[in-house]
């Protein structure tokens, strides 16, 4: 029963992570996102109870903090003092391709899992699939939003699946691990719209292809 | 002092001087910032050569909070990089920062977000060679990112936060694939090993390593060469770095090709040493050869289509990170020294190019290397510390670089190289060779432009031609004469990567003209 929940809840977080990648609007993006992380932690909370790990419950509470709290506030923060900017609708991919695109980062994460010999690969396979391919959504999004508020969205649901995938693979990791990667997930958060609020100052824009000048 | 409160107190102290430094209002007097920062340079350097040569001279270890901070003679090698090039950085930085506040492109809050920011990048990268905990060793290089970027937008020009936007994403992203990496042998290493609880740090994993589901540590090395390699500037995950390097201030191009670069390696090298123990040499070789031929070939010809000056010092860091790559892929005594020594020279002769880049356009106005003609005649130090940083870096002798490129080669030979694969190596290197060498022939030494109007001569001030000097000093000193403890060290450090002896370097013809051939009498015996 206990892993079924963490199967079902790594399920919603597919669902969730595709509503964050293709709804247009950021405020509403960004309230799929403190969604998502009420899921992640609902996940964080159903593992440690099932597997015993009382560090993933701790993990849980601090994922409440920083994820469903916190960043969201972040970023909504930066979203309201750049005065909500009307062109954070732009994208490289109709969004019926992007749930293709997840459709097929699925498939091939289970493909993927289903040949690794992990003691938890072999329980929750479903779940440790997701956790893979959510990092792979985080990418896509990266990748296919040309609007780079909603490229820090893609980096933020890499990490939702990088947390996810720690905590099915190690759910009795030394907590200052999780502190360590949390932090470093909220600094990114912070650094990132330091500069995304600098790009708009400069620019007035936040489209990613105002950002081409330099050659790469 | 003993060693371990000698390396927490390494490690602290940047960090302490970071926190000291943001504490500070902007408005404290500029002195107050550069001496917080100076001292937090000088503690580097102090404890990290305080805490090197013992370990180089006696090949032995360090632990602190065992297990999660361990020195070996790798890791002090590494430390002693960040200790001695950051340190001239340092210096460097205090009259950059003060041209450039001179200039109006600094204020009061762009000076504060400089220092405070410089020594929390210090502590990142020595927090990355230090600790023993895998986990944590992602972290620290996702960290030097975040302390980074905002020293990258400095200038506060479009330019700039473009290539800041950049850098973040490709890196965050990229180092990412690391973290994958390193959970999968953490999970299987908790599953496998004696006591679980060691999973998470190098220490405990190693000794079991052959324990490890091949197919995972095969999955988990691949995706660690993606991440790490994102950071190290290989190719093709190199696309963040020539724009931020050459936007970047040159102080920070230079501590990050120079330094961070080298970090990255050094995480490669652990998780290199962790999958050959494992998996045997075969497959983490062949994926270091592929991807160090490839960075070469690319860095080589990018190089030297630039004109602007940083980008041609950007793609020449991919060039040499592929040389580093190709190396650890040879394997081998032999190999693993050449990337060791090659860490350490390009690490001066990089960071030497990368700060008088900022001399140039000190004096110039520009980076376009085509309208940057007779250096010699307007900064004629900056020409002359440019002679030796350029041709340091292309690898003649008798520079540093000259004696790890040779043995770049020597490896290859020695471990049997297919032949086509060295002659590719060779011809990039050729065409690398010639990019750098031309920058020296129509830049330094070519005509100034006929209607330039603006002749006079605008040398760069001591704080930043001094570390300069001693940069190029390092340079010349290790290719004439290699420091016995430096010699040491890196012997030691080949014993930590090959979990064997070295008696490869004192038995094979070419490498014991650098480390000594062995003695016979001891054979005798």
């Amino acid at each position: 029963m206990g892993y079924e929940l963490v199967n079902l809840l790594g399920g919603l977080l597919i669902v969730t992570s595709t509503a964050v990648v293709v709804t247009r609007s950021i405020r509403i993006a960004i309230r799929w996102y403190a969604v998502q992380s009420l899921v992640l932690v609902g996940l964080l909370a159903a593992l440690g109870v099932t597997t015993g790990a009382h560090e993933l419950l701790t993990w849980a509470a601090s994922a409440f903090g920083t994820k469903v709290v916190l960043v969201p506030l972040i970023l909504s923060c930066t979203y309201k003092k750049m005065g909500r900017p009307a062109d954070a609708t732009i994208e490289r991919v109709k969004p019926a391709w992007t749930i293709v695109l997840i459709a097929v980062e699925v498939a091939v994460c289970f493909a993927v899992v289903s040949q690794i010999k992990l003691p938890t690969a072999e329980i929750a396979v479903p779940a440790l699939a997701i956790s893979f391919a959510h990092f792979f959504v985080g990418l896509s999004c990266i990748i296919t939003q040309q609007n780079i508020m909603k490229q820090m969205f893609g980096y933020c649901l890499m990490e939702n699946g990088s947390h996810v995938t720690l905590a099915l693979l190690a759910p009795t990791a030394p907590e200052i691990v999780e502190v360590g990667i949390a932090t470093d997930a909220i600094f990114a958060v912070i650094i990132m719209s330091i500069v995304v609020y600098k790009i708009w100052n400069e620019t007035q824009s936040l489209d990613a292809s105002d950002l081409t000048d330099l050659k790469g | 002092m003993d060693t371990s409160t000698l390396l927490l107190a390494l490690v602290a102290c940047p960090l302490a001087l970071s926190v000291l430094i943001g504490a500070l209002p902007k408005t404290a007097p500029r002195a107050v910032f550069e001496l917080a920062h100076l001292v937090s340079a000088a503690a580097v350097l102090a404890g990290a050569l305080a805490l090197a040569l013992p370990v180089f001279a006696g090949g032995g270890e360090i632990w602190a909070l065992d297990p999660w901070f361990h020195v070996d003679a790798l890791g002090a090698l590494f430390v002693l990089i960040i200790g001695v090039i950051g340190f001239c950085i340092a210096v460097y930085s205090v009259g950059l920062v003060r041209q450039l506040v001179d200039a109006g492109a600094y204020g009061p809050a762009q000076v504060k977000v400089y220092y405070g920011f410089f020594s929390l990048f210090l502590f990142t990268m020595l927090l990355a060679a230090t600790t023993n905990n895998i986990i944590i060793m992602w972290a620290a290089i996702e960290a030097t990112t975040l302390a980074s970027a905002l020293l990258v937008a400095l200038r506060r020009t479009k330019h700039a936060l473009e290539a800041t936007w950049k850098y973040i994403m490709v890196c965050t992203a990229g180092v990412a694939f690391g973290l994958f990496g390193t959970l999968l042998v953490y999970a299987n290493a908790a599953d496998v090993i004696t006591d679980p609880h060691m999973a998470a740090f190098l220490s405990g994993v190693l000794p079991e390593a052959s324990r490890l589901d091949p197919m995972v540590v095969r999955l988990a090395f691949a995706f660690i060469l993606i991440g790490f390699g994102t950071k190290a500037e290989l190719f093709p995950m190199h696309t963040w770095m020539p724009d931020t390097l050459s936007e970047a201030p040159g102080s920070i191009s230079a501590l990050l090709s120079g330094v961070v670069l080298k970090c990255s390696m050094l995480v490669i090298i652990r998780f290199d040493m962790l999958a050959t123990a494992s998996i045997g040499p075969g497959f983490p070789q062949l994926l270091m050869v592929i991807l160090g031929a490839c960075s070469i070939a690319f860095g080589a010809l990018a190089l030297f289509a630039q004109t602007d000056i940083k980008r041609k010092l950007a793609y020449s860091s991919v060039e040499n990170a592929g040389v580093i790559m190709f190396c650890l892929g040879v394997g081998g005594p032999v190999g693993i020294a050449a990337a060791l020594l090659h860490a350490i020279f390009h690490g001066f002769a990089k960071s030497l190019c990368f700060l008088l880049t900022e001399n140039v356009e000190h004096a110039f106005g520009t980076r376009d290397l085509t309208l940057v003609k007779g250096i010699v005649e307007r900064a004629p130090v900056t020409a002359g510390l440019m002679v030796v940083g350029f041709l340091a870096l292309a690898g003649f002798p008798p520079f540093a670089v000259f004696i790890s490129e040779f043995l770049t080669f020597a490896a290859a030979l020695a471990a049997g190289a297919p032949w086509w694969l060295t002659l590719l190596v060779a011809l990039a290197l050729t065409v690398a060779i010639s990019g750098l060498t031309r920058v020296v022939l129509t830049s330094v030494f070519g005509k100034t432009m006929h209607d330039a109007v603006d002749t006079e001569r605008r040398e760069s001030t001591p704080w930043m031609i001094v570390p300069e000097i001693a940069l190029a000093i390092g340079l010349v000193w290790f290719g004439v004469a290699l420091p016995a403890p430096v010699r040491s060290g890196v012997e030691n450090a080949v014993g930590v990567v090959l979990g064997a002896g070295t008696d490869g370097l004192h038995t094979s013809p070419l490498p014991s003209i650098v480390f000594g051939a062995a003695d016979p009498t001891s054979e005798v015996e």
